[in-house]
């Protein structure tokens, strides 16, 4: 094949932005290709948030701090291999979707269905995505519980410039106020 | 009739480009404006364009001399369009050509900043690698692996959720 500069080929990858499968296909074909594809892959992953597989992935993105919280439930991570690349930097909007691929991972993972849990998983996740994710615009927070430590990353977050939000624990107030 | 385009010069005025392999073209003025491609055209009677061949460069300027009537898409309109990808029937037959031509052509619109054929281009060998696997988009560009398995492994686990829906 002719080679062709990386600009030409991100046109040709940006082309397939919907199609999941075929970009996973072409990523598996060699280096520089992973390296040009896997920021259009993972910039908005919409409905595979839903996945159970991607939920794994981002659990093993969690740094010690962010795992500190899901001790208590005996999920153990040091087995697993660090991604080789920080995927989740390239997101740029975290689907409602999330909430779901939470509830099938602990499904897979037999962990018994525990609001606490969940809740803890989700708290983790935001705060990774909140800390990793340099392009993050928009934010899903519906069903997720009002918590102080996200609340203040949150706040120094620069990028976002929607959430979305619907509880009656006056979160949605908060957050608003320090974004306006 | 104006369409839309800001061509100043008039129909039947020509000059003539010279590929880097020494091949004149005589082409409508219009296209010369149109595009950017000859940043350095100094408005004379002549040009040169290095790096593109003459095989290339005809391939190019019938692709131009086709859509010379074609309205001028501004940015919003260029990225609603990129994003699907259909293509008209004269551009598919026009790259229906072997392999290393449709690549010589992405990089002559690539280097003569002739967007709409390079996202054409583009957009076409996209197509070519719809629904694929790895093994057979290798075969078909003639391209080599250089994972090793363990990280060719490692990259399909952490992927693979793309693969589902």
């Amino acid at each position: 094949m002719i080679s062709l500069p990386t600009e030409c080929l991100f046109k040709i990858f940006n082309n397939l932005r919907n199609d999941y499968k075929s970009l996973f296909f072409s990523l598996l074909v060699n280096r520089q290709w992973c390296r040009i594809i896997v920021p259009i892959l993972w910039s908005e992953p919409t409905v595979h948030f839903g996945n159970r597989k991607l939920i794994k992935i981002f659990l093993l993105t969690l740094n010690t701090e962010e795992q500190t919280s899901l001790i208590p439930f005996k999920i153990a991570f040091q087995n697993y291999q660090k991604p080789l690349f920080e995927y989740t930097s390239y997101i740029t909007s975290v689907s409602d979707c999330l909430y779901n691929g939470i509830k099938n991972w602990l499904r897979h993972e037999r962990h018994e269905i525990d609001c606490r849990l969940e809740n803890a998983i989700k708290c983790s996740l935001i705060s990774m995505f909140l800390r990793t994710s340099k392009n993050l615009k928009c934010l899903s927070l519906n069903g997720f519980n009002y918590n102080n430590i996200v609340f203040e990353t949150l706040y120094k977050n620069t990028t976002i410039i929607s959430i979305h939000y619907y509880t009656n624990d006056g979160f949605k107030f908060k957050a608003i106020e320090v974004l306006v | 009739m104006d369409n839309g385009t800001s061509n100043s010069a008039s129909e039947n005025e020509t000059i003539t480009l010279k590929s880097c392999d020494g091949i004149e073209f005589h082409i409508d003025a219009r296209i010369a404006n149109r595009y950017t491609l000859l940043n350095n055209w100094n408005g004379g009677e002549s040009a040169c364009i290095p790096n593109v061949n003459g095989k290339v460069l005809e391939k190019v300027l019938e692709w131009c001399e086709h859509h010379i009537n074609d309205p001028q898409l501004n940015c919003g309109d260029d990225d609603s369009r990129r994003r699907n990808t259909i293509i008209e029937e004269w551009d598919e037959n026009f790259l229906s050509c072997d392999q290393d031509m449709l690549f010589e052509i992405i990089l002559a619109a690539n280097y003569l900043e002739i967007k709409p054929l390079l996202d054409l281009g583009c957009k076409t060998v996209a197509n070519m690698m719809k629904s694929k696997s790895p093994e057979e988009i290798r075969s078909a560009f003639n391209i080599d692996n250089d994972y090793t398995p363990e990280e060719e492994e490692q990259f399909r686990k952490e992927n693979e959720w793309a693969e589902d829906y």
